[in-house]
This record gives structure tokens, sequence and C-alpha cells, in this order.
């Protein structure tokens, strides 16, 4: 019985929330809200006794993305209003495009066939007296070992181009050296001098 | 936990209720030590600072000045809670009350005594990191919320302290978590760790030490306030009861912080250094003590350091904390390999 | 590290050492700057000669290792070759326009290193996760390296083009990727075919799945209609990138379509057909037609790919291993005649800037006469005129077809190479009859001079030897057949 609580609590908030970020007219509000059904979704994973990806997806969206997120959002002085007006005039296109493929995928999904392998195919039992983080990590690590490091060198090369196009050296730019600053000595730069009074420099 | 429920059903509670009540009294005196202990962090910073300036700290109210937190809890209630006519009202209301909120839902995870945790989940530690990096929102949607430049900077300041921290805090917790063998904390702080093996997570409690002052926003890393330049940063608008929520939070959370240290390398309620001799001592004092340790550390950088210039605590991050943990996880877990050390 | 199999390491190992190079240089490349970049270059090369011999050192039986996620195979591991190959010849042909160009920043052979390495895995993938992830890390690379002079605006808008395009392809592929596994609840090549063999009827959700991969993959290799991006992105980029695009990817792109077309699709061989039919006419249609009324060399060259792809299609359909093994040939002729035309295109240089509109090559007889005759014997080769090489990779393909009884689907793509080779043969005759003009700047790079030579004896002298590459060829495809 709790757990139908929770379960209806923690969807339809999510399915709310999720309505909320493409509905505010504040851009902030709409990714407080998208935080809101991570946050909800998070929830759900729980429920569905998957606690390792719901931490992780806390963790990740919530705690790391949804951050740079806002903060990017903050800072951008974007009128939402503006975004949409020339949207309008795509939307007949859109709709017949989205109704187009919503017609396709309704009829795929009425005729829907399964192979006769397939329920042997996908299922995937958890080991036994394994919790689920670790038997996660067995998947990811031994089974999908290569997939993985693969998807490290996919992240690599993200962050290669995210260099490459926009760091640019300023040679206007007075830059600290930490390591100079240190090894600075008081014999190299003071000179202790006797002033006699009355006299100047 | 199983005491207390059975405690409810043998009043002729049904099962689910004895369960719920047990967990609400649980989360009641949880809460009310956590709110207590905040009180008198507060006063033993006053004193400690006090001490350390030579000045006597607060002395009037009750024996020692030792109620003199209540009385500023009071005088702070009392005042007007001003919003300003520009701000987002809402937001601006949610901000304090979310940060509090995060500061006292951690403590759910944390066991302070074999087998005293409110909830004894499986991945107790992921749910701290993951709570404790909620704590950013409070922060930035005061900041953005309160329609203010100073306040508005500071909270651009403490989301990217905060994001660029929680990196080498994650890796970090990756060589606790590879020493211990498990996401549970109660695991954590039993996980058989020899002697080599503590004194290779010595340079992680050092990283780990200056991560969550940076964490917390404390000083030398209190720039999102950086009362000289920004005046009181992202609650430089706050006043009254919000006002307290953020004061009660901060200081939430370096009691909740000092709690994560004291468990993952202090040995949570074990006996320091596995003296069995000390044993006889129940295992919340060991734990209490340890946090005050931590919380003492707090203080003492704060009455010592002086605050560091914001492109020094990015380089500091991001050039010396990250390389630095992600070589740590490399040689922890390949000696924990190599010696066949691996939980 | 208990169950540490040495012989399974031994088929990922070309690719290990690709990374670990990569990694290695990168590091250098950011502690010692952008003065490095001339000796990352060349180091990748070396890296490409290192990872082919490597390649040519472990065994070609056919196997799945990793978890099978990794195939290798007769047919993936000459691929691979060809790949190394092209990239070897891109990266020295680059090395000295980056610093002609002012590009010159260390990222750029890594990042051609790391396409090179996501090519590689999506070659060799027995997975459609494998197959995703690499691609993956082979565009994410070519869209970094559209946009790598980001000063230019026409280069930013070719890489953001690019990826625009190319996220929504990748979007498309992944959708059906979802549709596959709903049908057959699983991603491992072997295990869908199986899956489909066991189901009677028509799995009309699968069918919408390998549509929507075959969309993706479409994109990958600009056929028509999803050709949109090309010539804007050939034209954009750098010259040096738009070869590489325009030799490398597209070799990986059609060898995975054959890996899936035959392999977990091949029960569907009649209704993939009907698609790769249409991408094959509309892609030698439109790149005929298109090209005709280009003035831009390197649009020109878009437009012959999106061109050649289709002519590769013609081979492909046919589903047997002669037409395979067509595609494999006339893919590496493809390759090595492209290769030849982008060294030339990018020896037009007048006055320190590089020119690129066909006008520029006016009188080039004249003016170098070599460089001129090796350019007319390139684009009477990628036209079709025999004896050269090009005619025969056409002859392979259309034999291939009519062997099967596309007839239909030869005579077009015959009268398509001939409507086809009125563009090149534009080129020749501005060439060489053209009033001369201004000639090109004198300096040529040792790579540049090499390439050329190399690709223009291929070209003549196929003729001698032809069989050299066919009877390789045919033994590589049977591989695709043979389980």
């Amino acid at each position: 019985m709790f757990e139908a609580l929770a379960f209806y609590v923690f969807a339809s908030v999510l399915v709310a929330s999720a309505l909320m970020v493409i509905t505010a007219r504040n851009p902030v509000h709409s990714v407080l809200f998208l935080i809101l059904s991570f946050f909800n979704a998070a929830g759900l994973f729980v429920l569905l006794g998957a606690e390792f990806i719901a931490m992780i997806l806390v963790i990740v969206y919530v705690g790391a993305v949804a951050v740079l997120f806002l903060f990017v959002v903050m800072m951008l002085d974007i009128s939402f209003a503006d975004l949409r007006k020339g949207a309008m005039q795509y939307v007949p296109v859109g709709l017949i495009a989205g109704g187009i493929l919503l017609l396709e995928l309704i009829s795929i999904f009425a005729a829907w066939q399964f192979s006769p392998e397939a329920s042997k195919n996908a299922a995937a039992p958890t080991p036994e007296g394994v919790e689920n983080t670790v038997a996660l990590g067995r998947l990811i690590y031994t089974d999908y070992v290569f997939a993985f490091q693969a998807a490290g060198m996919v992240l690599l090369v993200a962050m290669i181009g995210a260099i490459v196009l926009t760091h640019r050296q300023r040679p206007d730019v007075r830059r600290q050296k930490v390591s100079a600053q240190n090894a600075r000595r008081p014999e190299d730069v003071l000179e202790i001098q006797k002033i006699s009074s009355n006299s100047g420099v | 936990m199983e005491l207390v429920t059975d405690f409810f059903s043998g009043l002729g509670f049904p099962q689910w209720l004895a369960m719920a009540s047990a967990s609400a009294l649980q989360i009641i005196a949880f809460l009310l030590v956590v709110a207590l202990s905040v009180a008198f962090v507060v006063y033993g910073e006053r004193k400690i600072l006090g001490a350390m300036q030579r000045r006597q700290g607060p002395a009037m109210v009750g024996p020692f000045g030792l109620l003199q937190s209540f009385a500023d809890l009071l005088k702070l209630m009392g005042k007007e809670t001003i919003i300003p006519t520009q701000a987002n009202r809402p937001v601006f209301v949610l901000a304090p009350i979310l940060m509090l909120v995060m500061a006292f839902t951690a403590w759910a995870v944390i066991p302070v005594n074999a087998q005293w945790v409110i909830a004894d989940i499986n991945v107790g530690i992921l749910y701290l990191f993951a709570i404790s990096s909620m704590g950013v929102y409070g922060v930035i949607m005061a900041g953005w919320a309160s329609n203010s430049r100073y306040a508005f900077l500071g909270g651009l300041r403490s989301a990217s302290q905060m994001v660029s921290y929680e990196v080498s805090m994650g890796l970090i917790i990756v060589c606790v978590l590879l020493v211990a063998g498990s996401l549970n904390l109660s695991d954590i702080v039993m996980a058989d760790r020899p002697v080599w093996v503590q004194i290779m997570l010595l340079p992680m409690l050092g990283v780990f030490l200056v991560s969550i002052l940076a964490e917390t926003n404390r000083c030398p890393f209190d720039l999102p306030e950086g009362e000289s330049e920004l005046s009181g940063g992202f609650m430089v608008e706050y006043s009254g009861v919000l006002f307290t929520l953020f004061f009660l939070s901060e200081y939430a959370n370096m009691v909740l912080m000092s709690a994560m240290t004291t468990v993952l390398f202090l040995g949570g309620w074990l006996p320091p250094f596995g003296v069995e001799a000390l044993a006889f001592v129940p295992g919340v004092i060991w734990f209490a003590l340890k946090v005050c340790l931590i919380l003492f550390f707090f203080i003492w950088v704060r009455g010592t350091l002086p605050r560091y210039r914001y492109d020094q605590l990015m380089r500091l991050g991001w050039k010396v904390f990250l390389p630095f943990t992600l070589l740590w996880v490399m040689v922890v877990a390949g000696s924990l390999l190599v010696f066949d050390a691996l939980p | 590290m208990n169950n540490f199999n040495p012989v399974e390491f031994s088929a990922v190992f070309p690719e290990l050492f690709m990374a670990v190079a990569a990694m290695v240089l990168l590091v250098a490349g950011a502690v010692r700057g952008n003065g490095l970049t001339a000796f990352i270059s060349w180091s990748v090369l070396a890296t490409f000669a290192i990872t082919a011999m490597f390649l040519l050192g472990i065994d070609w039986d056919s196997r799945t290792v990793m978890g099978d996620m990794f195939r290798m195979n007769p047919f993936t591991g000459f691929i691979k070759l060809l790949i190394l190959a092209g990239l070897g010849a891109t990266t020295a042909l680059s090395v000295r326009y980056l610093y002609e160009e002012a590009m010159a920043r260390f990222e750029y052979p890594i990042l051609i290193l790391l396409a090179g390495l996501g090519m590689m895995i999506m070659v060799s993938a027995n997975n459609l996760l494998t197959l995703y992830v690499g691609l993956e890390l082979q565009s994410l690379s070519l869209y970094v390296l559209a946009a790598f002079r980001r000063d230019n605006a026409r280069s930013s808008e070719a890489g953001l083009k690019y990826f625009v395009l190319g996220a929504l392809a990748s979007g498309m592929l992944l959708f059906g990727v979802s549709l596959v596994y709903g049908f057959a609840g699983t991603i491992d090549y072997s295990a869908i075919g199986g899956s489909l063999a066991t189901f009677d009827g028509m799995p009309v959700g699968f069918m919408v799945g390998m549509v929507f991969v075959l969309v993706g993959i479409a994109f990958k290799i600009s056929a028509v209609p999803f050709h949109m991006w090309t010539p804007d992105v050939y034209e954009g980029a750098p010259t040096s990138v738009t070869a590489f695009f325009a030799l490398v990817p597209k070799i990986a792109a059609i060898a995975v379509l054959m890996q899936l077309l035959y392999g977990p699709f091949g029960g569907l061989s009649a209704h993939w057909q009907q698609i790769i039919w249409f991408l094959a006419v509309a892609s030698m249609i439109w790149s005929a037609l298109a090209g005709l009324v280009q003035n831009n060399i390197k649009r020109l060259m878009a437009y012959s790919s999106i061109g050649n792809m289709g002519y590769a299609l013609v081979g492909l359909i046919t589903g047997t291993p002669q037409g395979a093994s067509a595609v494999v040939v006339y893919m590496t002729i493809y390759m090595i005649m492209t290769a030849g035309v982008f060294a030339i295109i990018m020896c037009m240089r007048r006055g320190e800037r590089a020119v690129e509109s066909i006008d520029d090559l006016a009188g080039l007889s004249r003016t170098s006469p070599l460089l001129a005759y090796a350019m007319a014997i390139l684009l009477f080769s990628m036209s079709g005129i025999p004896p050269l090489a090009g005619f025969f990779g056409k002859l392979l393909v259309f034999q291939a077809a009519i062997g099967q009884g596309f007839y239909t689907l030869a005579v077009i793509g015959v009268i398509c190479s001939v409507v086809a080779a009125y563009y090149y043969l534009r080129i020749i005759k501005v060439m060489f009859f053209d009033e001369a003009a201004e000639p090109f700047d004198r300096q040529m790079a040792f790579a540049k001079r090499a390439v050329i030579a190399l690709s223009v004896i291929f070209v003549l002298f196929f003729i001698l030897k032809p069989n050299m590459l066919v009877d390789t060829a045919r033994h590589t495809a049977s591989a695709l057949f043979s389980g």
C-alpha cells in the first residue's frame, strides 16, 4: 500500500513538474521544475529497487548538470516570449510531421510482435545474493568493459572538442604564476638601506 | 530500530503504525539533537574565536554565556522578514527552507553508533553525497531570487565553487569505497583497514577537510558571502526568520560534514586507534567527540586563515585537488590489487 | 584479472594501441603546446603505421571477443587496413596545410586519430551498442574537425550543420536500435539474426527499426535524400578535413552497412533491397545532375562522393559475395583516387591563399603540366574511362547487379555515370583548353607529391594486375557470409 502511494506521489509530481518545465514563463523556473522532476524520477527508481541508479541520477543530473544549466540560464537575459514569436509559423509543419510519426508509431505498436526468442534474449536475472550496485558494476566493468572504455573515449573527444572550439589564449592578460611567486625570496627583491635623516633617499 | 518498533508493538500498535511511529520518533530525536548541537556550535565558535583573538566571547546570557545562541535566535525570530519587492517571491522563500531541509535530511543515513541509524540503506554514502550536492541550490536560488547584484554574484560563486569541489570529493569517496568495499556507511565504519591502508588514506583526509570547507562555504572559502566585497553575498537581502534558516543550515551543514568525515575517515563510533580499553565508553560519545574535533578544525581555520581569492580557489580545486585525487584513486586501487587487500 | 585472455586481448590490440597513443600524444601536446603540432602529426602517422603492423600481425580468423562485442574476421581486418591507409594519407596531407592556413593546433592530428579509432571500433562492432559508441566517437571528432578553423564563419557553419544533422541521424539510429531491441530482446548481431530466423510472419516493428537504422547510416554515407549536409560541410570545412571526410568515414560506414545488412538484417533482404535501391538510384541521379552546376571544386567533390556512394550501394544491394567483393574493390579504388584528387586540390594555392573555384584551374596544363596530367588521369578514372582503375570498380559493381537481375539499376547507373562524366571532363577542358590563369604557388610538400604519385600509379597500372585486389576482396567479402 505504501509503495503504491509513494509511486503515485512521485509519478504525479514528476509529470506535473515535467509539464511545468515546458510551460513555465520564466526559464529559471523551468530549470527548477526540471530539477524537481529529476528528483521524482530518482524516487521512482528507488521504488523499483534500483537505488544505485537513483542516487547517481541525483548526483549527476541534479548535483552537477542542472547546476550548470541553472548557472547558464540565470545569466542569460532571454525572454521566452520573443523566442516563441517566430516559432508559431512552423507549428503547422511540425504538427503534420509529428502527427504522421505518431500515427505510424501507433500502428507499429498496435501490431507489435515479439520474436519468440525475445524473452529468452532479454532475460537478465539479477545474480543471487548480490546487491544491485555490485551487479551493475559487474555488468559495466566486466561484460561491457569494451563499450564502457569506448564511451570514455567519446567523452574525451567531447572535452577536446570543447577546448579546441572555445579556448583562447589571451596574450594581453597577465597570468598568475604560483611557482614564480613562491620562488621569490626576500634577498632577491629587497634591499635594506640605511637612510641618514634629513638627506632624502 | 527494532528495539523502538518492538516497544510500540508492545503497546498494541499494528505493525505498520509501530514502524511509522518508531521512525517518526527517531527522526524527531535526530532533529532535536542536530538543532541543539547547532546552537552550541555557534556558541563554541564564538568562544573559541574569542579565545584565539584574546577576547572573552559571549559571556552575558546564562552561565558562561551558554544561552547566547538562544537569545540570538529569539532576537532573529522577532525581526521583520523583509522580502524585496523585485524579488522572485516563491523562490526567495523556498531557498533557505530547501537548504535547511537538505542539511537535516542527510542525517537519515549517518550511523552515530552501531545500529543507531534511521535508514541503513546500502547506498548510504551516495545518498549523503547526493544530498550534500543539493545544498548548492539553496544558495544559487537565493542569489537569483533576491534580484540583487551582490546576491547574484554570491550565488554564482557558490555554484561554481561547490561543483568544483564536489568532483574531488567524489574521487575521495571512491578511495574510501575501494578500501571498505561497500557503499553502506555502517560497513564503511566497520571495514577492516590495515595500518598501511589508513596511512594511504591520510592525504585524502587532508584534501577532504579542505574540500568540506569549500562545500560548506566556510572560511577561507566563504566567497559566496564575502562580506568585504559582496557585503553578505547570497544572503544580503535576507532578514528575520529566513535569515535564521540560512544561518542554521550553514552550521547544520558544518556538523553534517564533520559527521561525514568522521564516518569516512575517523572510524565513526569506534574508539580511536582501535584501543580496546576505551571500548567501555559508549560509541555515540566517541562519535560526538570526533565530530567536535572536526568542528574545532573548522573554527580554527576560520580564526587563522584569510579569505582566498576566487581564482586561487578555482585553481586549487581543478589544478591541484582534481589531478591529485584522481592519481590517488589509481594509487589506492593499484596497491590494493597488488597487495591483494581488496575487500 | 583472473579471466584475462591473451587471445581475446590480441584482437583488440590495434584499437587499444591507438587509444593509448592518442592519450599519450594528447598529454604531450597539452604540456608542450602547439609548437609540437608537426611532431604530433608525424607521430600520429607513425601510430597508424604501427597499428597497421599490429593488425597484420594478429590472427584474422573469424571470432568474437570482449564478451561478443567485438568481431575480428578477414573483412573487418581488411577494411581496417583500408581505413588506416586513408587516415595515414590524410594526416600526411594535412601537416603542411595546417601551417599554411595558420591553424596548426596539436589537437588536429589527435582528433583524426580518435576519429580513426571510432571507425575501427564501429567496423569491428558485433553489437549495436559497440556500433553506436564507435559511430559516435568518429562523428564527434568529425564535427569538431569540420569547425576546426573556428574563426572562419563558413567552417563554424559547417561544423554546426554537420553536428545538428549528425545528431539527428544518431537519434534516428538509436530509435531504430530500440525498436530492434524491442523485437529481438538483444542487440547482439548474431542473436538478432537468430531471433529473426525463428520468427515467421512480418515483423513490422523490427522493419521500422531497421529503416531507422538504415536512415541513420545513410546520413553518414550521405546517400540522397540524406545528403543535404554534404556540400555545405565539404565546402566550409578546411580542405584537409574535407579530404578526410571524403576518404575515410565513408568506407567505415559502408562496411558497417554491409555487416548489418548481410548479418542481423539478412533475413529481410527483400525489404531492405527496396530501400537501398531507392538510395542508390537517388544518389546517382542527384549527384550527376547537381554536379553539373557546381563551380567550387570542393562542392563538386561532395556531389562526386554522393554519387560514388550510390555506385557502391549498387554492388551492396545484390547481397551476394560477388557484390560484396565488388563493393570492397570499389571503395578501395574510390579511396585511392579521391586521395589523389584532394592532394591536387590542396596544391591549388595562389599568393599564399587556397583557391577553390574550378576556374582557378584554367590553363593548368601550361603552368604546371605534371599536375594537370595527374589530375586528368584521376578524373578520367573517376568518370570510369577504361583502362583506368575507376572503370573496373564500376564494371565489377554493375556486373554484380546484373548477375542478380537488377537490370534497371545497372542501366540507371551507367546513364548516370555518363552524365557525371561531363563534369569531370569539364574540369579537364578547363585545365587544358582555357586561357591560362595565374600559376599556382610553386612549393609542394613531399607528402602531396607522394600521395599524388601513388594514386596516379595505382590508377594507371591497376589493369596490369587487377586480380591482386579483386582476389583479396573476394576472400575478404566471403567472411561476411560465413557467419
